[in-house]
Order: structure tokens, then C-alpha cells, then sequence
């Protein structure tokens, strides 16, 4: 079965939709069985529309962004999904201290006993193991702005910045988000490739452009979508750079 | 002589004289072949046929007399002298079919090269009035112009000319016949005629057909021999239904060039007409036409367009074909005060959709055919009846506009009466075309960026700005209003349209897009309760502004000091924003507002402007405490604070940092439910400890000076601890104790005992502590079978209810009281996974060998 996970689309308050190639993509009827919206996602008509044309079967967890209801249903914290011989835990994350924390989350697996966390906030498309679980994190569905420190530029140190001190000159910010070395980790963050600024172009215009997609906060749409047969999970990412979508896959196997 | 009865009795009777008349012929018996041709024609004398049995007849023979007239060409002038022939048919006894056998006569004797042919056409023409019956009578002249068609194509001018005339001619006997044919027969059954007529009015069209054929490309000829005699007989005969079909026909036969070299006289005709002919239809098929013209052309462009024009020798002024149409406008305008609303609307469709395609750069036209309508509209005093709204729609929301965005843009932000005659129009069409245009443009790509544009697209939406506000005016709704603080928000697609053109603002400048933007907030501001649908799209457009100020420092660090300002009131702008947006609601989304507060303060942080993101917390603060007052709301309120507060960095000058993070944990502290209060104080031992943020370059293991302080850690574990064991509910004690061991763990592995106060020995106490409680617990488990229902309590205590018959679980805000429900295996097993884990970590972590978990699980 197809699981779809969307999150963080901040429609309208900071997107106007999704990308179209997104929406041609997913908006397959009867192709997906089931939607989780991972926060973040209930404050547009038009979205929540188009959600329900995909499937009718759509799971929501409340984003910090989200109301207390809707269609005065009152939106979970966090729920429990169980496919093939998966249980799916969602949840958006904004209460999860540290932020995204690998740990927190780890802990949070543990509580809700589930193989796989769906969990969101953070703008910033990822998958891992860790402890024979399987975390993911949609990213944006829309490319929304990211008020959080943004992503650090995988290629360009120089977009650290310069004058906070704190930061070591060596200290180079790509490793797993996790000390626990026996994990296997699968970042998925394309499309930092060929972003890299010149900071020392002298002859700019004092109001010169910026790229949105710095502005943004580094985050670029992104969504996923679970194909999961008994006791495989493979998990396809899809994001969108440069006006085209890519796609990368990673499976999981229940142990 | 008779005729029959009906149809089919008149057909079979033909066949048979046609028989009959092939023998005589075979055998030479003319004579007798003409009386068999004689009695067969003598079926058209019929009165009691339809226009359609009529032409079935006709069929048949017209084909037995082209049987005939074969004869007569093969038998001259050995046998009979044509001639002499079209004397004799002279005398056959009735009128009818002596005409059809002249016409028959004098067609075959045309094909000799002999003939007298402008004699034998005239004769034939003027003979053919001796019948005045309108459906015999224009089934003859049918019959005449059909069997005559070949002697009319000649390339001499002369002969041309008289062609056209005789043509001409006909085609106004034809037409007079067809408008008679509705004034017959009795009054009630007038709509037959009307619909009979329509039935025959291909043989009225059949002459015009003819005259395209023959003036071919000869412009001089139609505008000065052809039209005007055409357009005389359409204008006098006063018919509706004819004026209707032949303004259609001369659109239709002849080429464009020539209605583009006479657009004016047809166009001044169509104001002569009968005032029920619809105006309309006449402009659109020419629009139509001359539209088409534009496509046809190889290289539309404006050049060779008006070197076109230029070469067909009409006036300068006529020329320009809008202009044309303008005036035509006008005068229908003054000569015609009868026409209604519902009338003009399509005519100025029409123009509307030329000038498009003729001028589709020229605004001004789209304009002032706006304003004409828009005036129209107002004169007509009363507001546009709802009946007329499509008629509206279709004018406003022409596809012939808005099918490129960029244009409709354009034309939204240059056409001042778009947008006056969108505000006359009813309350609802307005709203529907505010909801279309909007969504052509949010979905198109475009940006606005200067400050008039952008106050002429809020014009145009202004309807759905101010829509609601009404509604909360009234005061009878005033009760309804106070009292509950409950989150006043529904979906409202209308709104979130609107919100979305906060999006389109942009411009490279700073100082600019700032102003698009509170020029929007200005606006916005009308929509009163609506804020809370906005303005949350304006604030993250500011935000955007200040990351782009940050980015344009770094890249150039010596305009840190002028950027520093910029920032400074970007950030005031944000204040502001969400005080109105508090002002105007009143409570309706105070969840919204402490929110918006507490990531404007982290952005803050961010750019370490470590006293405006004191300001903001602070502001988060005294919304939580004045206002946040749902339990739920508070709870994930402070544990959100907490998450952000973790994260920032710039607040440790002045011991900021310490007291805003003692509130929080104070705050958490002092939540109403016992359970919050723990899971508050726990999730804040996070804020004396800080993680790494790999943007900054930190990293676990490498960074030395991160904030921690690992007493306080402890201090907060042991706090909740005590929550958590002055809870009376057994589950949910043992719950929150194992949720604080997981807590420990955490710590445990971040660091030794020195740094994170969390050691083996309080670990291992609490392990101790649970197992005891648990004890007591597990005597309440029942041993029931395993229903495969399973229970959980999640990270703020709801329950999560597993059923194996559900995909979704159900989430439960109190306890379950279904019999199924064992809530004690929750923290059992939780104790269980968590004891597992450590265990597991042995593995890889020497220092968890030092955990002890005993044996019972």
C-alpha cells in the first residue's frame, strides 16, 4: 500500500501551494491508500480539498501552527498507524525538545512502540535508522520559509556565519546527528548542489537578489511517500530542484 | 388537371408521368412527353404541402426535368428548334407548369451558342412574377437559379454586371416571396410559419452564394453593385427573421478583406433594423469574421496589417477597425435608448474580444469599453438584475482576458473601470470574479511590485476585504461574541485567496517591498476579524525581509551598520503587526499570536539581536499568562517555549537567558493538571542543556563551551519526579516515572556523571523505584486474553487507543472507560521496552553495564 506524507505546507500564511509537478504527481486517484499531514497543513481550504481527492483516508497531527480542531475534529498530538507489519508513529515534532533531536525522537519511538517515526516541523527532508527504527521527516511539502537556523550549506563554508565566534573555523556541520555510531544514516538533502554564493562580489547593487530558496531558509519542497508490502517499507523521497523533481529511494526491513 | 391528395400519392404520380415521358420521349412523341412533363408539374400546384414534402417533390423534378432538358439539348435544331419550342410550352394551360417547361426550354437553349441569352434570361426573370404564392413561387425562382447557374460565370465586366443584376434581382423577388410567406394563414399559427420559414431560407441564401461566386475577388464591384442593393432590400423588408439569416449569409459567402473594406456600412445597417433583430449577433459574426481575418494572415503584425488595410482604398478613419466599432457603439447607443443591459453586454463582449485580437496591446480600448459599460450600468439606475449576472461574468471574466495572467494583470492594474464596473455589479458576481481573478494571478508566476499595482489589485478584491465585517456589526450578535474565548477560525477559502497576495509582493528594494507590505497590512486592516486569516502571511513576509537583510550583511560585511537599522525597524514592523492583529481580534487567536511571538523571537536570536528576542519571549510570556487559558493550549504552549528557547544562542549577556528560562520552567511548573506539570518540568531540564546547532559549527564531542549546567538538570528530573509520585492515578504515575527515565538515559548518554549530575546510582534508584511501583500495579492487571487492543499514552498524556481492526488509532484526551480498555500494561510494558534499550546499549556503550535492571523483566 501507498502512504503519503505531507507536512509543514503553511498554506497560505507563508506558500501559495504546492508545486504543480507535486500536485500532478500525487493527485492520482485511487493510487494512495492513505495521507498523514504531518502539522502544519490544516489552515487551507484549497489544500485540505485537494488532500481529500487523493485519499479519503487522511491522517492529521497538530503543527504548532494548527488550530485545536478540524472539521471540529479535535487534532492529536501524536497517533499511531498501523500497516503491513508496521506501526507507523506521527507526530510534528514542535514539542519534541531538543528540536529534532535524534534522541528525543528514539524515546519517543520507544513510548508509542513503533517501527517507524513520521515526524515533521523542521522544514528539512531526512531519513534514518537508528536503533533498528526508521525515522522520516517529509521536509516541506511546499518550500515554506523556515524561521528555525537554517541548513547549513554542505559545500560552502563560507555561508557559516562569520562573525559567530563560537563556531570553530574547522568544524564542518554534515556529520549523522547522532553519537551513537552503530546506525546507519541516510540523509536525504539534495539540492544544495550549486547554490553557492559569492560573498565577495564588490560591484552589487546595495538592494541586490537573493535567492528565495536562501531566504527560505535552505528548504526546499519535499514530500514522501511509503511503499509498505508486509515487511518492507521502501520509501521514496521526492524533491523539488531547479523546476524538476528528483526522487530517491531507501528500503527498510523489519527486523 | 388535379393533383393528389398527399405526398406520397404526388411522388408516385411523378415517377409514373416520368415513365410515361421517358417512353414518348424514346419514341419521339414530344407533344405527348410535354403533357406527361405537364401533369407530373402540376403536383406543385399542391396547397396542401409542407416547405419540406414540398422540396421532396421538387427533388424528383427537378431530376425527371433534367431528363427532359437533355432531350431538348440533343434533339436541336434537328428535330425542333428550341426557339420555337420556348413558343410553344407558352400555351400549356396552367401557369406553374408553363413556367417550369419554359425554364426548362429556355435553360437548354442557353447552351447553344446561338441563343439571344440576355433576352431568354430577362424573359425568364420577369415571367417568373406571374406566380406570387410564396412557397411555389420561391421554389421556382430556386428552380430558375438553379438551372441558369452555368450561363453566369463570364470574365467580361459588362456581362458581369448584368449577371449580378439579374441575380440581384431574383434574390429580392425571393426574399419578398419569403417574408410574405409569414404574414399567411391565420394568426395562431404565426410560429409555424416562423419555423417553416427558417425551413426554406437556403434557397434565399442560395443567391448570395451565387454573387460571391461571381464577384470573386472583385471588392470595387461588391461595395458599390452588390451591398448596397442587398443591404436596401434587408433594411426594407422590416422582417426579423430575414434580416437575421441574410446580415448572417453576406457575413458568411464573401471574403473578409471586404467586410473589413465595409464594416461600416454593415454596421450602420444593423441600427436600421427592426428593433427586435438582435443586434448582437450581427457584431459578433463579424467579429468572428474579422478575428479570423487576424489568423489567417501569415504575419499578423501591425505592419503589414495596416499595409492590408491601406490597400484596400477605404478611409483613413476606417482603418482602424476598433474605432469603427466605437462609433458604431455610439450611435447604437443614441439611436437605440430601447436596448437593454442584456443587449449591450454581449456587443461589447464582442468589440471587446476584437480589439483583443486586432489592438492586443492597447488598454485604452479594453478601458474605455469598461467605462462605456460601467456607464451604461449606472444609468440604468436600479442595481444589474441577477438575471444579467453570466452576462457580466462573461464580460469581466472574458477568457479573451485573462488567458495569459501577465495580461489580465495588466489589465486589472491599468483599466480604471475594471475595476468601477466590478464595484456596480451584485454582491455575489462580485465576489465569484474576485475568487477567479485571484486565482489566476496567485497561480501565475507574477509578482507585484510597485505600491499603485498593488493598491489596484486590493481595489479590485476590496468586495472580499470587507466581506464579513457586516456580520459582527450587527448587535444582536453580541452576545455570541463575549464570553467564550474559543478559536474563532473556520476554513474560509475566500480569505486564504486573499492572504496569498501578501506573497506576490516583491521588490529588490528593501525599503520598497516594506511598503508593499504595509500597504497590504493597510488594507487588510478593513477586513477587521479577518486579520487573523491574513495578517499571519504578512509577518512571515517581514520575516523573509529580515532573513534577506541578514543574508545581504554577510555577503557584504561593511553594510552591517545601515542593514543593522533596516532590521531593527523590519522587526518593529513585526511588533506592530501582531499588536494590531491582538487589537483586532480580541482573543480569537491568542494560540496564533504567542507563536507568531516566540519564532519572531528565535529569528531574532539568529541575527544575535539578543534584546529584541528577549522583547518577543517576554511577549509570549504575558500572553501565555493573561490569556492562554485551555490546559491542553497551555501545556504544549510552554513546551513549544521551551523547544525554541533550547535553540537560541544570543540571550546569555545580562543573564537573559537564566531568567527567561526560569519562568518557562516555573511556568511549566505551575500547570494545572499534575501530569502536565511533570512533563512540563522534565522537557525543561532541557533548556541547562544545550545541543549542538550544526550551523553554527557546533558539534557533540568537539564543541567545549556549550551552555549546561547539569545540577539544574538533575534538579528538574527530581522535581518531576516528585509530580510524578504524588500522582494518585497508579498508570499514570508509573508512566511519567518511566517517561522521566528515558529522560535519564538521554542525559546518561550525552555525558558522565560530572557534567550531567545524571548518574548510575539515580538511575538505578529510579529503575528501583518503578519496579516497586509497578508491583502494585500489576496485582490490578487482569488477565484477559489478548484482544490485540492495545493502549499508549502520548507525549502530552492523551491516550492512543490500537485496534487491530484500525488502520488509525483513536486518541483519547481522558482515560477510555470501555471494558476492553487495561490501561496498566501502558506503562508496564513501557517500563519493559525501556529496560530493553538499556540493555541493548550495553552493547555499545561500556557505562550502561554499570544499570542495573534486575531480572523480574
Amino acid at each position: 500500500m501507498l502512504l503519503l506524507a505531507l507536512s509543514d505546507a503553511h498554506i497560505p500564511e507563508r506558500a501559495i501551494d504546492l508545486p504543480q509537478k507535486f500536485k500532478k504527481l500525487i493527485s492520482v486517484p485511487n493510487k494512495i491508500q492513505q495521507v498523514v499531514l504531518l502539522g502544519n497543513c490544516t489552515k487551507s481550504y484549497s489544500f485540505l480539498k485537494f488532500v481529500n481527492q487523493i485519499s479519503s483516508n487522511v491522517v492529521v497531527v497538530r503543527g504548532e501552527f494548527d488550530n485545536k480542531t478540524v472539521a471540529r475534529e479535535e487534532i492529536p498530538l501524536n497517533t499511531i498507524i498501523k500497516q503491513g507489519d508496521f506501526t507507523i508513529g506521527c507526530c510534528n515534532g514542535y514539542t519534541v525538545v531538543p528540536k529534532s533531536d535524534p534522541l528525543s525522537l528514539l524515546t519517543l519511538a520507544r513510548q508509542l512502540d513503533v517501527d517507524i517515526v513520521l515526524w515533521g516541523g523542521t522544514h528539512n527532508v531526512e531519513a534514518y535508522t537508528l536503533e533498528d527504527k526508521f525515522f522520516i521527516n517529509p521536509g516541506t511539502c511546499t518550500g515554506a520559509f523556515n524561521p528555525d537556523w537554517p541548513l547549513p550549506d554542505a559545500n560552502n563554508e563560507s555561508t557559516l556565519d562569520a562573525s559567530a565566534d563560537k563556531s570553530e573555523p574547522s568544524a564542518h556541520a554534515s556529520e549523522a546527528p547522532t553519537d551513537n555510531a552503530n546506525d546507519t544514516t541516510a540523509p536525504a538533502q539534495d539540492g544544495n548542489n550549486g547554490q553557492s554564493d559569492e560573498p565577495n562580489k564588490e560591484d552589487e547593487d546595495t538592494d541586490s537578489e537573493i535567492d528565495d530558496f536562501e531566504i527560505n531558509g535552505r528548504c526546499i519542497p519535499s514530500f514522501c511517500l511509503l511503499d509498505i508490502q508486509g515487511s518492507t517499507c521502501t520509501l521514496y523521497i521526492y524533491t523539488y530542484v531547479d523546476g524538476e523533481v528528483k526522487v530517491d529511494k531507501v528500503v527498510y526491513n523489519k527486523k | 388537371m388535379s393533383y393528389a391528395e398527399n405526398v406520397e400519392q404526388a411522388i408516385s404520380n411523378c415517377r409514373q408521368q416520368t415513365v410515361l415521358m421517358q417512353r414518348c420521349l424514346s419514341q419521339g412523341k414530344l407533344m405527348d412527353a410535354l403533357k406527361h412533363t405537364s401533369i407530373m408539374l402540376t403536383e406543385l400546384r399542391s396547397p396542401a404541402l409542407s416547405p419540406k414534402q414540398y422540396y421532396e417533390l421538387y427533388i424528383i423534378i427537378y431530376d425527371s426535368l433534367s431528363i427532359l432538358s437533355s432531350y431538348f439539348v440533343e434533339c436541336h435544331p434537328k428535330k425542333h428548334h428550341l426557339a420555337d419550342l420556348y413558343e410553344l410550352v407558352q400555351y400549356a394551360g396552367n401557369i406553374l407548369p408553363r413556367l417550369y417547361l419554359m425554364i426548362t426550354v429556355g435553360s437548354s437553349y442557353l447552351q447553344s451558342p446561338d441563343a439571344p441569352r440576355e433576352e431568354i434570361l430577362k424573359d425568364m426573370i420577369e415571367m417568373c412574377k406571374g406566380v406570387q404564392n410564396p412557397i411555389r413561387g420561391l421554389f421556382l425562382r430556386y428552380y430558375l437559379s438553379q438551372r441558369t447557374k452555368p450561363f453566369f460565370e463570364t470574365e467580361e465586366p459588362e456581362a458581369r454586371r448584368a449577371n449580378i443584376s439579374l441575380i440581384v434581382a431574383n434574390f429580392i423577388e425571393m426574399n419578398k416571396l419569403w417574408v410574405r410567406l409569414q404574414h399567411q394563414g391565420p394568426l395562431r399559427e404565426r410560429e409555424q410559419r416562423t419555423r417553416e420559414r427558417k425551413e426554406l431560407k437556403i434557397l434565399v441564401g442560395t443567391n448570395l452564394v451565387r454573387l460571391s461566386q461571381i464577384v470573386e475577388s472583385d471588392f470595387a464591384m461588391y461595395r458599390d453593385e452588390i451591398l448596397p442593393l442587398v443591404l436596401e432590400q434587408v433594411v426594407q423588408c422590416r422582417d426579423v427573421v430575414s434580416q437575421e439569416y441574410l446580415l448572417d449569409v453576406i457575413c458568411q459567402v464573401f471574403p473578409d478583406e471586404f467586410h473589413l473594406g465595409t464594416l461600416s456600412e454593415l454596421l450602420s445597417t444593423t441600427l436600421k433594423l427592426s428593433p427586435a433583430a438582435p443586434v448582437n449577433e450581427v457584431v459578433l459574426t463579424l467579429v468572428e469574421r474579422l478575428n479570423g481575418y487576424i489568423d489567417r494572415q501569415e504575419h499578423p503584425g501591425p505592419e503589414e496589417l495596416a499595409k492590408k488595410l491601406e490597400s484596400l482604398d477605404i478611409s483613413s478613419e476606417s482603418q482602424n477597425v476598433f474605432f469603427v466599432f466605437w462609433k458604431f457603439l455610439n450611435q447604437l447607443n443614441e439611436e437605440r435608448p430601447d436596448l437593454s443591459l442584456q443587449e449591450f453586454a454581449p456587443v461589447i463582449k464582442g468589440i471587446l474580444k476584437l480589439t483583443l485580437r486586432w489592438y492586443p496591446d492597447n488598454l485604452s480600448n479594453v478601458d474605455v469599453l469598461l467605462k462605456f459599460m460601467y456607464e451604461k450600468c449606472k444609468e440604468s439606475g436600479q442595481s444589474v438584475p441577477e438575471d444579467y449576472d453570466y452576462l457580466f461574468q462573461e464580460l469581466l471574466l472574458s477568457n479573451d482576458l485573462r488567458h495569459d495572467p501577465h495580461f489580465f494583470y495588466q489589465a486589472l492594474t491599468e483599466c480604471e473601470s475594471y475595476q468601477k464596473l466590478l464595484r456596480v455589479q451584485n454582491k455575489g458576481l462580485q465576489q465569484y470574479c474576485v475568487n477567479e481573478i485571484l486565482d489566476v494571478i496567485t497561480h501565475a508566476d507574477l509578482r507585484i511590485s510597485s505600491k499603485i499595482e498593488l493598491e489596484k489589485i486590493l481595489g479590485v478584491c476590496e468586495v472580499m476585504i470587507e466581506a464579513g465585517v457586516e456580520k459582527t456589526s450587527s448587535p444582536l450578535m453580541l452576545d455570541e461574541e463575549d464570553g467564550s474565548d474559543a478559536e474563532k477560525w473556520s476554513l474560509n477559502a475566500d480569505q486564504e485567496k486573499l492572504a496569498r497576495i501578501a506573497h506576490l509582493c516583491y521588490n529588490k528594494s528593501i525599503e520598497k517591498h516594506t511598503e508593499l507590505l504595509v500597504a497590504c497590512k493597510d488594507w487588510f486592516q478593513k477586513g477587521d476579524k479577518n486579520a487573523k486569516y491574513l495578517y499571519p502571511a504578512l509577518i512571515c513576509n517581514i520575516w523573509k525581509l529580515i532573513r534577506k537583510c541578514q543574508l545581504m550583511t554577510k555577503r557584504k560585511p561593511q553594510r552591517r551598520e545601515k542593514m543593522g537599522v533596516t532590521i531593527k525597524q523590519l522587526f518593529k514592523l513585526v511588533s506592530r503587526t501582531i499588536n494590531e492583529l491582538y487589537n483586532t481580534c480580541e482573543g480569537g487567536c491568542l494560540d496564533l499570536l504567542y507563536k507568531l511571538n516566540l519564532q519572531t523571537a528565535s529569528l531574532a536570536d539568529q541575527l544575535e539581536l539578543g534584546d529584541i528576542a528577549y522583547d518577543f519571549f517576554s511577549q509570549a510570556f504575558t500572553i501565555f499568562e493573561e490569556s492562554l487559558s485551555d490546559s491542553r493550549t497551555q501545556f504544549q504552549a510552554i513546551v513549544n517555549m521551551a523547544q525554541t528557547l533550547q535553540k537560541t544562542r544570543s540571550l546569555y549577556a545580562e543573564s537573559s537567558y537564566d531568567t527567561l528560562i526560569t519562568r518557562c520552567t516555573l511556568h511549566g511548573s505551575r500547570l494545572l493538571k499534575k501530569q502536565d506539570q511533570c512533563r512540563a518540568v522534565y522537557t525543561c531540564s532541557h533548556l541547562w542543556w544545550a545541543t549542538e546547532i550544526s550551523l553554527l559549527g557546533e558539534e557533540e564531542g568537539v564543541t567545549e563551551n556549550f551552555f549546561r549546567e547539569g545540577k539544574r538538570v538533575l534538579e528538574c528530573l527530581q522535581r518531576s519526579l516528585r509530580v510524578a509520585d504524588s500522582i494518585m492515578d497508579n498508570v499514570q504515575s508509573c508512566q511519567l516515572m518511566v517517561e522521566i527515565l528515558n529522560r535519564c538515559c538521554y542525559y546518561f548518554i550525552h555525558g558522565d556523571e560530572n557534567s550531567t549530575h545524571v548518574g548510575t546510582k539515580y538511575i538505578n534508584g529510579l529503575i528501583e523505584l518503578i519496579k516497586t511501583n509497578l508491583k502494585s500495579l500489576k496485582i490490578e492487571a487482569s488477565q484477559g486474553e489478548d484482544s490485540g487492543e492495545r493502549f499508549f499514552i502520548g507525549t502530552d498524556g492523551s491516550y492512543i487507543h490500537q485496534s487491530p481492526v484500525n488502520s488509525v488509532s483513536a486518541v483519547y484526551n481522558k482515560p477510555p472507560t470501555s471494558k476492553g480498555a487495561n490501561l496498566t500494561s501502558v506503562p508496564i510494558e513501557f517500563f519493559q521496552r525501556t529496560l530493553q534499550y538499556i540493555e541493548d546499549q550495553k552493547d555499545v556503550d561500556e557505562r550502561f553495564k554499570a544499570i542495573s535492571i534486575g531480572s523480574e523483566f
